[in-house]
């Protein structure tokens, strides 16, 4: 019986020790969780930020978790929905826009200020960006971390088959005679290649202002019907193919397979996502040069798709946690926060005061580089739904017709059109699934 | 002779047996029968991502995917992917079983050398495989070029090519594996038979395959079913490092095709259809699998 108290008493203190500081520590902080795919030395500025966020805010305890890549934080969002222990905030990538617009768990951000008795600016976010993730002219999301894509070039390699090293190629013609020229110079066995090869598919038709998909790239009301199939689509998988053809072009994989042909100097140029710029900048041990994405002669002009992530907050919330999570997004659109996630990850900055600083301070003159992408997103078109970028429900698996489409094309399976036709078919079916779901 | 009396072995005590396996029954029910009866239901209906919605629309997620030319394509890479792994990868490691149990020097350094490819992760096999045979920067597709004329060996875009180099990557990843078996079945045939064999005027090839091959078909047997399984189930990894599938859904295997179905499209219905097709296959090939199994192989001596 003697034994037994004092084991009692033991374990009474044991959790009174684990206990009470984190009672202390809940009664005066209100803890929120936010999860997000971003790893490696992207992942450690997101600590900092975070470090930074709740040294200013005593009465704000956010935790960020990495929980994978953005399928597997989507995925995982999702079960831990349904089972009622979702985080309050959620980084989701571009592509999964649709599905979490008619998820019906989130609450809009630009509906935040209000509940939380605050009035909020809304102009002072980058445009472009904004214009990604806004549903009838409110924003839904907040913008976080933005690329778009880019053109890649050795300049070395340019200035040894007697090209301008500063006159990157504008157009895909231009592109074709410098691609010949480098071949004929011997300087390398091929010349261009791409990572995302189904975004740059896309970014085609943006920066041609062409539109992707119906109902206005799913922008005006759910997409039903693609129209990526059309003579534009098979002109850009034709063009490809031609360059394949000519040994120009060397399909390089999805994602960031391509890099490292191009960091090795086995190829001359590479579209690329931006936020490759630091890796590549880096990691190559000649010249980079960038420029703008190549363009088709004679078509309208667009603007290049913003990539990337943004930040979805979780619906049924308290005040307080609401609060909580208002004054993080709050804290992101910081000048001082916005231009150290742009220093340290290469990511747009998303409000314009980090820009004029950015500006300022001479960042972009130090390295031209870096101003490539936003010269390209800034003096593009910002008023249609075509160079705005496509919104679908199925947007991920309609991206890997897309990708078999390009692949059986230039590999001369099939033509670009039949093989176009063939992923519109899969992709119209999908889209009218998902419309029929979510009606 | 004394009659065989049914003997009770846990006098008094009739429930205890069951209570013993009770534990090992609950998990299995938990973790494994529960979730399978869930997806054959879950095959039947159509969700939302997010489960706000269910509907239920009878064998549409089977008849889509009868119906649909990547289904069938999927399972056309299977066979011909578990096929090379089954196949290749067995007349391989016999072979090279075979070469390891000869008396030779440094035996034990030649052993270890074929069998750690086991111990490799996926990942870290696929990235090897990988970069050998980078288009622009490997070292295979570099070497192909020196000796065939600049021919571009691009797995990038050659379907079948890409499909030839995953299941290579993946027999060569379940090598280790398969020669630790077959050089302990090689061991375990007693040297007698051998001797007997050889005295009798039989070459090599002959003992191979009248005393060797059929004492060997327990093992057999056995990896045959494990590498069935591997090449079904257990190659996601590969995959996913090596091609995402691709190019143009050549290596896209039904386990993987499943993965994305479920995981990244959100498509609970299809993947859970799929899920209960593969698991009828599976148990189809298992049983003929096991019938042949215990009809030809010999267990006794």
């Amino acid at each position: 019986m003697k034994r037994r108290n004092w084991l009692l008493t033991g374990l009474a203190w044991a959790l009174a020790v684990y206990l009470v500081p984190q009672a202390a520590l809940a009664a005066g902080k209100v803890e929120i969780t936010w999860w997000h795919a971003m790893s490696g030395s992207n992942g450690k500025v997101v600590d900092a930020i975070v470090k930074d966020f709740n040294a200013a805010h005593p009465d704000f305890e956010l935790k960020a978790l990495y929980t994978g890549s953005y399928e597997e934080t989507l995925t995982k969002y999702i079960t831990a929905y349904r089972s009622h222990t979702a985080p309050n905030i959620m980084q989701s990538y571009e592509v999964g826009t649709q599905t979490m617009l008619s998820s019906g768990a989130i609450i809009p951000v630009y509906q935040i200020p209000a509940k939380v008795g605050e009035t909020w600016d809304w102009a002072q976010y980058v445009i472009p960006i904004t214009h990604y993730y806004e549903s009838d002219g409110n924003l839904w999301s907040m913008p976080f971390n933005s690329s778009t894509a880019m053109l890649y070039y050795n300049k070395d390699l340019f200035a040894k088959a007697g090209l301008d090293p500063n006159r990157p190629p504008a157009t895909w013609e231009e592109l074709e005679a410098y691609g010949k020229k480098l071949l004929e110079s011997g300087a390398v066995k091929h010349v261009l290649s791409f990572g995302w090869p189904d975004w740059m598919f896309e970014q085609m038709f943006a920066v041609h202002n062409q539109l992707f998909a119906d109902h206005d790239n799913g922008r005006s009301g759910l997409a039903t019907k693609v129209l990526f199939n059309s003579e534009f689509g098979a002109k850009v998988v034709g063009t490809w193919a031609r360059l394949a053809k000519e040994d120009i072009f060397i399909y390089g994989g999805p994602e960031y397979n391509a890099n490292s042909a191009f960091q090795s100097g086995q190829i001359a140029m590479l579209l690329q996502s931006t936020s490759s710029l630091r890796g590549i900048a880096k990691g190559s041990s000649f010249q980079v040069g960038t420029g703008f994405l190549p363009r088709f002669e004679g078509y309208p002009r667009g603007n290049s798709v913003i990539g990337g992530a943004s930040l979805w907050v979780t619906k049924g919330q308290s005040k307080e946690q609401l609060r909580a999570v208002w004054a993080f997004l709050k804290y992101l659109g910081q000048p001082k926060v916005a231009v150290e996630w742009h220093k340290g990850t290469g990511y747009f900055p998303t409000v314009n005061s980090a820009v004029q600083e950015l500006l300022g301070e001479g960042w972009f003159s130090k390295d031209q580089n870096y101003l490539t992408a936003f010269l390209q997103i800034l003096s593009g078109r910002r008023d249609t739904a075509a160079a705005t970028g496509v919104r679908m429900g199925p947007f991920v698996q309609v991206r890997e017709f897309e990708r078999t489409a390009i692949e059986k094309a230039v590999a001369g399976q099939l033509s670009p059109q039949a093989a176009l036709d063939e992923a519109a078919r899969k992709a119209n079916q999908l889209l009218a699934d998902f419309a029929q779901m979510n009606r | 002779m004394a009659t065989v009396v049914e003997e009770e072995r846990f006098p008094g005590h009739p429930l205890l047996p069951y209570m013993l396996i009770l534990p090992s029954v609950a998990v299995i029910a938990v973790f494994l029968v529960a979730p399978f009866l869930q997806s054959v239901q879950d095959s039947f209906f159509a969700s939302t991502a997010f489960g706000t919605k269910t509907v239920y629309v009878g064998l549409r997620n089977y008849t889509r995917l009868f119906e649909s030319s990547d289904f069938r394509n999927s399972a056309l890479a299977t066979l011909m992917f578990a096929g090379f792994v089954m196949v290749v990868g067995l007349s391989f490691s016999l072979a090279v079983a075979h070469l390891l149990n000869q008396k030779i020097r440094g035996q034990g350094v030649y052993q270890i050398a074929l069998i750690w490819t086991y111990a490799l992760s996926p990942a870290v096999a696929g990235a090897i495989w990988a970069l050998m045979f980078a288009p622009a920067t490997g070292i295979v597709p570099f070497v192909v070029a020196k000796f065939f004329g600049g021919y571009l060996l691009n797995w990038m875009t050659n379907g079948s090519l890409a499909l030839l180099v995953v299941s290579a990557a993946a027999t060569w990843k379940m090598l280790g594996y398969n020669i630790v078996f077959f050089l302990a079945g090689l061991q375990n045939i007693p040297q007698e038979y051998l001797d007997a064999a050889r005295v009798d005027g039989a070459g090599p090839w002959r003992t191979f395959w009248d005393i060797t091959f059929p004492m060997l078909s327990p093992t057999t047997t056995f990896l045959l079913f494990v590498n069935m399984i591997y090449a079904f189930f257990q190659v996601f990894g590969l995959i996913d490092i090596m091609t995402h599938g691709g190019p143009g859904d050549a290596t896209n295997i039904l386990i993987y095709k499943l993965y994305r179905d479920a995981f990244l499209y959100l498509n609970t219905g299809a993947a859970s259809a799929q899920s209960c097709i593969v698991f009828v296959v599976i148990s189809v090939a298992a049983v003929i699998q096991l019938h042949f199994a215990t009809k030809k192989a010999i267990y006794a001596r």
